[in-house]
């Protein structure tokens, strides 16, 4: 008599191989096969249901010329005319310039600090459950939230960035913090990067928490000093979790839409559009749906690049059972 | 793990069973509630009239905004009608607008328009038509101008809002000014002496390029009291003159003289007129609107010292432009009668004569801004008469939006010192003559 | 553990610590005082801390006004719950799925889900917007959860599956030799371990799902509006009283932050094994 086990008991050597297969009809591969198609199912239907046609549409879409008339949606397929336009643009040239600036400075500075804090975190001084407690709240805040809060602090009349600074004496007249685009620009730069150390820094608190002591001490009796053990021990072994945050800042950094649209509206000067807002202006303030779709894609584009060497990072070090 | 082996199948089976249940229970019960929550209760004989608003204190209908509910009730009952609001913040407007139209599904019967008639005209009718004669006769008629497209009428504005001067009287007072000023060259010298004490000369929201009330509108003001205008007969532009960059340089002029240098990142015109009712600036444009909160002391601390004026004159005398706040009816409505009625009923003598005492903002009825009890409660009433007698042309066209941002944000890198006026305005007018004729 | 600390290294790390704190805290901590102050007091220049400026004023006109915080509430409550039940009951059978099975396709499914997470909402918006139209569930919580389920399932089967990766195959391996199925190793032995990633992958999709802006912006009308729509709503065009703002904010994150905290070591052990694997 066959019992639903006997499959994985042959596997493991305790029936001679076959036997109870070939009495089943179907062999050890299939069965195992049928319940990870079977679990794996639902969760790839529903994705692909939900996001297939969205997302196909919004390429088919960005290949187009598309009008608004009474009640429906006119397009003209124009190949890659929205995309060569793109080219010419000189608010998608800026946009560009905006995200590439600001994609790069963020993930350095939340890289770079977030491993500080994360260092600083590991020491014993800092194992207290307070400053985890401090990681988690910026990350809970709603990203609306956030920046209806620093749109306040950084009131030009009554916000309280002004004030302290001008009561510690560091300015005479009060700062119109978002008054130019690259001051904009930077304000918008700190207020994320506040608002994403913490995350990150959980992330290579747990990457360091992963070395062994056993390290440190051998490079300690070794002679090494603290800089050295840096150097040669927790960078090293925090590689990978360092490719996997940078790689995650930097696909978060190309998202930002909520900040942007209640701080500056990509203002002054189109100074702090950045190429999700760009897309957002060009489809729902111009109607401009195609060459709206257009810029979208390209952001999707260059995340999709990244988002292959994130998962070609992570492979090396999985394990799959047999099946 | 014995344990697995010991138990028979049927029994784990069995448990598993109410597990799986109880998972799926878990998972579907909020589920089920969710799409409950869904259903709408059905009205029997009433006629559902859905309408798409702002929030107060931005202009809003009885019902959404709290005046004349009585009224809006008994007109209920009398029509066998049931008017329900979806009211969002107005910067969110036009988005909705967008996407709901996009998609072609039906969603609202009466749709608030500013100045977006002529981009969505193909979802809407032109229900204007119809209007009762008397309503029309009793409202200026240029007030149908930024409603019309293509020859057809499709909306009503309800209040009449130009903008016009508000200055502070006792900063007036104080540096020895009698009276407001009149001419181009009287603004820039009064903005320059009365910033002392604290305050500024000018404050104005140059943060949002786009849009009316936006930097590109504002410059379109100054643009008409040089005696300029946007658009030719074949709807190309013709700004590029003297009217144009002689408009622009009074902005960069202002804004080196006098101007609260945080204007630049005054996104909404709330953030400028918090500036004026806290004390900190002498002199802004404003829409007839500011007059109400300016009285009320826990939100002003200028009450009672407010004073309006007719905007300064340019070269070709004084002009402003309109809010175009109107109401339209959509395309796809079911029931047009009925939503023409409400709008009639929103435009009714008693409903304007609330409108304006309770929130502030004026009637469009000729015989309700000359009503005693309106003049009274808001002075400023009398002066934005006044302005509507001069152009007050916003220069609506579908590419609004689009002609807005563009113009905006090169006024804004002007008043930043990027470049010239001149060079500004060249580059606006490519920018415009390429939008247009993309639209073809 | 680096070393013998001197007094100068001591004091540094204590100082860094107390500028990591106060950075962290300042923002928040400003948050809720400008909440509980007048208008006036705010708009004095500099702001005025003396007693009589403060006030729970903000906090009940934010509850009596027309934006209705406590629908928000109810519906940010109501979806996000929904939206990270569905979110487990699918992905975590996926996830080990993918885990533990070479199935054919696995690699380009891996990728879709990670591709799922790299556009902007927007590129979806109009195409979303139509086909929920087209049901019948623009202004509905159920459309709300079917399109957070989009990227919230994702997340799921992602962190989940870095995490199944990580548990050696020896007690299932021990558990196959008793004669449990596949089915029974999951449910009785990979699920009660994976309990603290289970978990915290259930706070994250929670916590998304309640911060989640754009679609919310773009699908609801009245009935469905979650929080950080309200909180936005409180940004109108011709006036803004700064305390009501931070007072709709404190009150639309408080919730969420709450959990957070409670739950923080959930979050951090089991989170943190998913993301990245020893």
């Amino acid at each position: 008599m066959l019992r639903s086990g006997d499959g994985n008991r042959e596997e493991a050597g305790l029936i001679p191989p076959n036997t109870a297969t070939k009495m089943a009809g179907i062999t050890l591969q299939q069965r195992r096969r049928r319940f990870g198609v079977g679990a794996l199912l639902p969760a790839v239907v529903i994705i692909l249901a939900i996001l297939a046609y969205p997302m196909a549409a919004s390429l088919w879409l960005s290949l187009h010329h598309v009008e608004l008339a009474s009640g429906t949606v006119a397009e003209s397929f124009i190949g890659l005319a929205n995309y060569a336009a793109l080219l010419d643009d000189d608010s998608f040239r800026l946009a560009v310039a905006n995200s590439a600036y600001f994609s790069v400075c963020e993930v350095a500075l939340v890289v770079g600090l977030g491993l500080g804090v994360a260092l600083l975190l590991n020491h014993p001084l800092g194992r207290s459950g307070f400053f985890r407690v401090l990681l988690i709240i910026p990350w809970a805040i709603a990203p609306v939230a956030n920046a209806v809060l620093w749109k306040w602090i950084l009131n030009s009349n009554y916000g309280i960035l002004n004030a302290i600074f001008t009561e510690l004496g560091l300015i005479d007249n009060y700062v119109t913090w978002l008054g130019t685009p690259g001051r904009a620009l930077n304000m918008l730069l700190l207020v994320d990067v506040w608002k994403s150390i913490p995350f990150i820094a959980l992330l290579l608190l747990a990457g360091l928490q992963k070395i062994p002591a056993m390290l440190y001490r051998a490079a300690w009796l070794d002679g090494a000093n603290t800089w050295q053990q840096f150097r040669f021990i927790t960078l090293p072994s925090l590689r990978t979790t360092l490719a996997i945050a940078i790689i995650l800042q930097t696909l978060w950094s190309f998202k930002l839409f909520d900040l942007v649209y209640v701080l500056t509206r990509g203002g002054p000067a189109d100074g702090t559009v950045l190429l999700n807002y760009l897309a957002y202006r060009e489809t729902f303030n111009f109607l401009h749906i195609g060459s709206g779709a257009a810029v979208a894609n390209v952001v999707f584009f260059i995340s999709l690049i990244l988002a292959i060497a994130y998962i070609r990072m992570l492979r090396p070090g999985g394990r799959k059972v047999p099946a | 793990m014995r344990k697995l082996i010991g138990t028979p199948a049927s029994s784990l089976g069995r448990r598993d069973f109410l597990k799986q249940t109880a998972l799926a229970g878990a998972a579907l019960g909020p589920l089920a509630g969710l799409i409950a929550g869904s259903a709408r209760p059905a009205w029997a004989d009433t006629t559902e009239i859905s309408v798409f608003a702002p929030l107060p204190p931005d202009p809003a209908p009885p019902g959404d905004a709290k005046f004349s509910q009585d009224a809006l009730a008994a007109w209920e009952q009398a029509h066998s009608a049931k008017v329900s609001y979806e009211a969002v913040a107005w910067p969110q407007l036009h988005d909705k607008m967008a996407t709901n139209f996009a998609s072609g599904a039906h969603v609202w019967d009466v749709i608030y328009m500013s100045g977006w008639v002529p981009e969505f005209a193909k979802f809407l009718q032109p229900y204007a038509e119809k209007l009762s004669p008397e309503l029309v006769s009793d409202m200026p008629p240029s007030s149908f101008s930024t409603v019309k497209w293509q020859g057809k009428n499709y909306g009503a504005v309800f209040t009449l809002s130009l903008l016009t001067l508000f200055y502070n009287t006792e900063h007036f007072e104080k540096a020895g000014l009698t009276e407001p000023p009149k001419t181009w060259d009287d603004l820039k010298r009064y903005a320059k002496e009365l910033t002392r004490d604290g305050h500024y000369g000018w404050v104005l929201n140059y943060g949002d390029p786009a849009g009316i009330g936006g930097v590109a509108s504002y410059w379109m003001t100054y643009l008409q009291q040089a005696g300029g205008k946007m658009y030719g007969e074949d709807g190309m532009p013709v700004f590029n003159n003297d009217a144009g960059v002689d408009a622009l340089q009074l902005m960069v002029d202002l804004y080196n003289n006098g101007t609260d240098p945080g204007s630049i990142s005054y996104v909404g015109i709330n953030d400028a007129t918090n500036v004026m009712l806290s004390g900190k600036a002498s002199m802004m444009m404003n829409w007839p609107f500011t007059w109400k909160p300016a009285q009320d002391p826990t939100q002003s601390k200028i009450a009672g010292k407010l004073g309006g004026a007719v905007l300064p004159a340019g070269p070709a005398g004084t002009a402003s432009i309109d809010g175009t706040d109107a109401w339209t009816v959509s395309a796809d409505a079911k029931n047009p009668d009925l939503c023409r009625q409400l709008v009639e009923f929103y435009l009714s003598p008693d409903v304007q004569k609330q409108q304006a005492l309770q929130t502030g903002w004026l009637p469009i009825r000729l015989s309700m801004l000359a009503d005693a009890d309106v003049q009274k409660a808001l002075p400023n009433a009398a002066v934005v008469l006044e302005q509507s007698k001069h152009p007050y042309d916003s220069f609506v066209t579908p590419d609004y939006n689009e002609v807005t941002q563009a113009i905006g944000t090169e006024i804004q890198k002007t008043l930043q010192g990027a470049k010239t006026a001149k060079q500004a305005i060249q580059e606006c007018s490519d920018q415009v003559t390429a939008i247009v004729k993309k639209r073809g | 553990m680096q070393g013998k600390s001197s007094k100068l290294g001591r004091l540094s790390i204590q100082l860094g610590l107390g500028i990591f704190a106060f950075w962290t805290l300042a923002p928040i901590a400003w948050l809720v005082v400008s909440s509980l102050m007048q208008q006036q007091a705010l708009t004095a220049t500099p702001p005025d801390f003396s007693p009589s400026a403060f006030t729970f004023q903000n906090y009940v006109e934010v509850m009596n006004s027309a934006a209705a915080l406590g629908r928000g509430l109810a519906n940010s409550l109501i979806v996000a719950v929904s939206t990270t039940a569905v979110a487990l009951a699918v992905g975590a059978p996926a996830a080990y799925a993918l885990a533990r099975f070479q199935l054919p396709g696995s690699g380009p499914i891996l990728l879709m889900i990670l591709a799922t997470q790299m556009f902007p909402g927007i590129v979806v918006a109009i195409p979303m917007f139509i086909v929920m139209s087209h049901l019948g569930l623009i202004d509905s919580r159920l459309g709300l959860v079917i399109v957070y389920l989009s990227f919230n399932l994702p997340i799921v089967i992602w962190i989940l599956h870095g995490f199944f990766l990580a548990i050696p195959v020896g007690l299932e391996r021990a558990a196959a030799v008793d004669g449990a199925t596949t089915l029974q190793i999951f449910r009785l032995i990979v699920l009660p371990i994976s309990w603290p990633p289970i978990f915290a992958t259930a706070i994250f999709a929670f916590i998304e799902s309640w911060n989640e802006f754009f679609f919310a912006l773009i699908l609801t009308r009245q009935n469905a509006q979650t929080v950080p729509l309200v909180i936005s709503q409180f940004a109108g065009q011709y006036q803004t009283v700064f305390g009501q703002m931070m007072a709709a904010a404190t009150m639309a994150v408080t919730p969420v932050v709450v959990i957070a905290i409670i739950f923080r070591q959930s979050i951090m052990k089991g989170f943190t094994e998913g993301m990245i694997k020893s």
